[in-house]
């Protein structure tokens, strides 16, 4: 039953929350009170409406005399611009109120039903200080004697959220103006330029709103001038310099008449006065980042992750893809840079693209910042891209982290477009033939394998492994000489002097046979022949010419180891001696062949 | 061991001169030979550890470690083409320009037909900051040069050697060839080998005699001043960078007079600068 009952309140809570947000473009309640007040001040609190609430259910305010009220007003106007019509209703409820103590007190949230739904405000902490206060509401405090502003009654203050902090680490410093007195405008505002900073501008507010404040225990009307994000750029302790202004302060004349009546606060001469006034200077001391840097670490201090990865995981040669690497995080997002990416030479690379999604808030920035790296690959397959890395020094943990995206891969298919027969080219269209490219310069790699190492000097000219080679080349050619001489010799007696001998004593038994062939006496030259060789066989084989018989000769031939061929030839010679002497007239032709043979034979047998 | 070499060596000349074909003359060259290796080989197992550690450490892009290891190497009395060129290539790692350039310039003394090291040198110079315009040199001395520097020394003594033998051969073939046209042909070509043969050792003995000679050298200090007179007082004439190489004329004193490759002269302190 309980359960239920929860569940329902549930829904009811939801479906408000719900339908409160879906009318809060048009419908808005809302109210408005001061933060700080005296503790003798009466006050307004004021609940605004913009349209007509059918009920209004008051807050409770503890801790406060209800003096009046609530006391509604209605206020509706119409302004046409340019023939533009716009209305404006507003509803208000007001509380005239007063503290009863010193403290924080809550003024709790009041309900409206605006068209049929509820609409409920903030509640409101208003804190209670034993200021000076009058009941004079707003413009409460006491007006000193004209062109007499004390600097407590207006001056400006620089605060930084962080007054040690290490380099690169983003700060804001705000600049408010207090005062106690109305304003009526300023001059010669000079802001401080930030030396040693990075900075930004994150608030620069069009209109001046003050806001009550509490300052050590006195209240002012402050206002937000300016607010900075500051990132040191330098270490040590800089100052931010004064900031420096010119009020126009409206003070009260000075009263002939010391009675002060009612109307004087509406009626009674105000005077401007102009008041120098000027934030002091402040300090920051900033420390270094720790030694000890990663070799990807540029600049980034703060807290990051980081995201990488292909607009596609895979694509086709000659296709664009990117590489999106997204940093999140909060701190100096805005001086992040590209991390570094290591990709393979054939990707044509272009421009990083980086969009910064940052908000500056009063914290420092935070958001996003995107990289991204528009590649176009040239060549099919899998890429693998070594991963990238990026560090940044976390400030609450006081240590360098890397961040790292581990391998990333591409799968590269082949061209889509074919690859040719574009125009007769074998490459797609729109790709050229480059040249082979130089990427970088470097030595030539070490000699890794035998060292050749010698003491002294080891060259070849003039050692002793020469010296001993030329000796032996001119030995060589002495021992050849002489062994080659040596053996010349031999041959000249051996063969070439036995040779022509041969060859005269063949000649010289043939001389007769010789003449006869030159006066063609056929059957004297084969006499003459026949007579010859067998002459020379019975010098030779030394027997006797009656001895003579064809086995005679063919036996002591072969005694005397005689070649075969040359015994054959000697007997066909005798026999075509013998045979041409009594034939007929052979011609001068066979006649000399015969001779020749002779003299080939005896030569032959002679050697 | 060393010793025991050396009069072996003297013997052997002895034996060389009254003996050229005596067998126990080659004998004892070939023994000289074993103890002469047997002697290098006892030094060599702990210089051949260093080479590997350091070629090991150099791969792992350890370059200190690697240069120390060769540096003992050479400490040592070793020497080497390879040793000098690894230690180049470690110096010009560890940036050290002039250095580097130092030690391919003594790899090119050693053997200018180097390809790798002449290539590291041009790329190491790249990196020193001075920049000077060589005297032209007359053509035909660059052609011959270019001749000799495409070889090694050692590859000269090969050649020269080789024509030698060529030499001899046909010297016995226009001694005995059978016909005279054989004759004239090989003594001919014995002429012309004789020719070149002789050049290719002049080559050689050219490379050796220069690697030899200490004429030349490297600034090592970052900016050095050239002075007009051999002491400090004297005039500055220029300012030199470290890796510009100089010649060396004259030492008087810790100083050195100098002379750069455009022909300009001067004193430069002797510890500025390193002999190749």
């Amino acid at each position: 039953m309980k359960r239920v009952t929860i569940f329902k309140k549930l829904i009811v809570a939801t479906a408000l929350l719900f339908t409160g947000f879906a009318a809060a473009a048009q419908v808005s309640f809302s109210v408005d009170a001061p933060r700080v007040v005296g503790l003798d001040e009466s006050f307004r609190i004021v609940f605004i409406a913009n349209a007509e609430p059918s009920s209004f259910d008051p807050p409770t305010m503890q801790g406060f005399d209800i003096l009046a009220g609530p006391t509604s007003s209605r206020m509706s106007s119409t302004q046409i611009i340019n023939g533009k019509k716009s209305e404006s209703f507003e509803v208000s409820y007001t509380y005239i109120v007063q503290p009863k103590s010193l403290g924080k007190f809550s003024v709790s949230s009041a309900t409206a039903v605006i068209n049929g739904k509820r609409y409920s405000t903030q509640p409101v902490t208003i804190e209670v200080v034993k200021g000076e206060g009058s009941s004079g509401g707003k413009s409460s405090s006491s007006q000193p004697a004209a062109g007499n502003v004390s600097s407590s009654d207006i001056f400006m203050r620089m605060s930084v959220s962080k007054g040690h902090v290490v380099k690169g680490e983003p700060l804001v410093a705000t600049l408010k103006l207090y005062t106690k007195m109305p304003i009526a405008g300023f001059e010669g505002v000079k802001f401080p330029s930030f030396n040693g900073f990075w900075s930004q501008e994150i608030e620069t507010p069009q209109n001046i709103e003050f806001v009550r404040e509490n300052v050590g225990g006195v209240i002012y009307n402050a206002a937000l001038l300016r607010r900075y994000m500051l990132m040191p750029q330098q270490t040590g302790t800089i100052s931010i310099d004064p900031s420096e202004m010119i009020c126009q302060v409206q003070v009260k004349a000075a009263q002939s008449s010391s009675g002060r009546s009612v109307f004087d606060d509406f009626f009674s001469d105000y005077q401007t006065v102009k008041k120098r006034i000027s934030a002091p200077g402040i300090r920051v001391v900033v420390d270094p980042l720790p030694a000890g840097a990663p070799a990807s670490f540029a600049g980034g201090v703060g807290e990051y992750r980081m995201e990488a990865k292909f607009s596609r995981d895979s694509v086709n040669a000659n296709e664009a893809v990117s590489l999106i690497i997204t940093i999140t995080g909060s701190g100096n997002i805005n001086l992040i840079e590209s991390p570094k990416v290591d990709f393979p030479v054939d990707f044509e690379k272009y421009d990083v693209k980086i969009s910064d999604k940052s908000n500056k808030s009063g914290s420092g920035a935070s958001g996003s910042k995107v990289f991204e790296y528009p590649l176009i690959p040239r060549g099919a397959g899998v890429f693998s891209i070594p991963s990238v890395d990026f560090s940044y020094y976390d400030i609450q943990k006081k240590k360098y982290i890397t961040l790292s995206s581990g391998e990333l891969k591409l799968k590269v298919g082949r061209d889509a477009g074919g690859g040719g027969a574009v125009y007769g080219s074998s490459l797609p269209a729109g790709v050229n033939k480059q040249a082979v490219r130089s990427l970088s310069d470097d030595v030539r790699y070490i000699k890794i394998g035998a060292s050749g190492l010698r003491k002294g000097n080891s060259m070849m000219f003039g050692s002793l492994v020469y010296i001993i080679a030329l000796a032996l080349i001119i030995a060589f050619y002495f021992v050849a000489l002489r062994i080659l001489s040596k053996r010349i010799e031999m041959n000249r007696d051996v063969a070439g002097v036995k040779n022509r001998k041969a060859n005269k004593v063949a000649k010289a038994r043939l001389k007769a046979a010789e003449g006869l062939m030159k006066q063609s006496l056929n059957t004297a030259f084969y006499e003459e022949l026949h007579r010859a060789l067998l002459g020379y066989a019975s010098d030779k084989l030394t027997l006797a010419l009656s001895d003579l018989s064809r086995e005679k000769i063919r036996e002591s031939l072969s005694a005397k180891k005689v070649n075969e061929e040359l015994t054959n030839e000697f007997i066909s010679l005798i026999d075509a001696c013998e045979y041409a002497r009594y034939a007929p007239d052979g011609g001068g032709v066979e006649m000399h062949s015969n001779y020749e043979r002779a003299i080939k034979l005896i030569s032959g047998l002679e050697v | 061991m060393e010793r025991i070499f050396r009069i072996n060596t003297i013997e052997m000349r002895d034996k060389v001169e009254s003996s050229i074909f005596s067998k126990i003359g080659l004998m004892f060259f070939l023994v000289a030979f074993l103890l002469t290796g047997f002697s290098q080989s006892i030094f060599a197992q702990d210089v051949r550890e260093l080479w590997k550690d350091g070629n090991e450490k150099y791969t792992q892009g350890q370059f200190t470690e690697a240069l120390a290891n060769y540096i003992k190497i050479e400490e040592a009395g070793y020497t080497s083409e390879a040793l000098l060129y690894n230690i180049g290539n470690t110096y010009f790692k560890l940036k050290e320009n002039g250095k580097a350039i130092l030690y391919f310039e003594r790899v090119l003394k050693l053997n200018p037909s180097n390809a790798d090291a002449s290539n590291n040198l041009a790329l190491a110079k790249e990196y020193s900051l001075d920049k000077i315009e060589g005297v032209p040199e007359f053509i035909l001395t660059t052609w011959i040069k270019d001749i000799n520097y495409s070889l090694s020394s050692d590859m000269w003594s090969y050649i020269s050697l080789f024509l030698f033998a060529a030499v001899a051969v046909l010297l016995l073939g226009f001694k005995f060839a059978y016909t005279s046209r054989l004759r004239k042909l090989s003594f001919f070509f014995g002429m012309v080998a004789l020719l070149f043969g002789l050049i290719s050792a002049a080559f050689a003995w050219d490379q050796r005699h220069n690697s030899g000679l200490k004429d030349s050298a490297i600034v090592m200090k970052l900016v050095s001043t050239v002075k007009s007179s051999p002491d400090i007082s004297g005039k500055t004439l220029f300012i030199l960078h470290e890796g510009t190489k100089v010649k060396l004329l004259e030492e008087l004193g810790g100083w050195m007079r100098v002379e750069l490759a455009d022909g300009r002269q001067g004193w430069i302190i002797s510890i500025d600068i390193e002999k190749i």
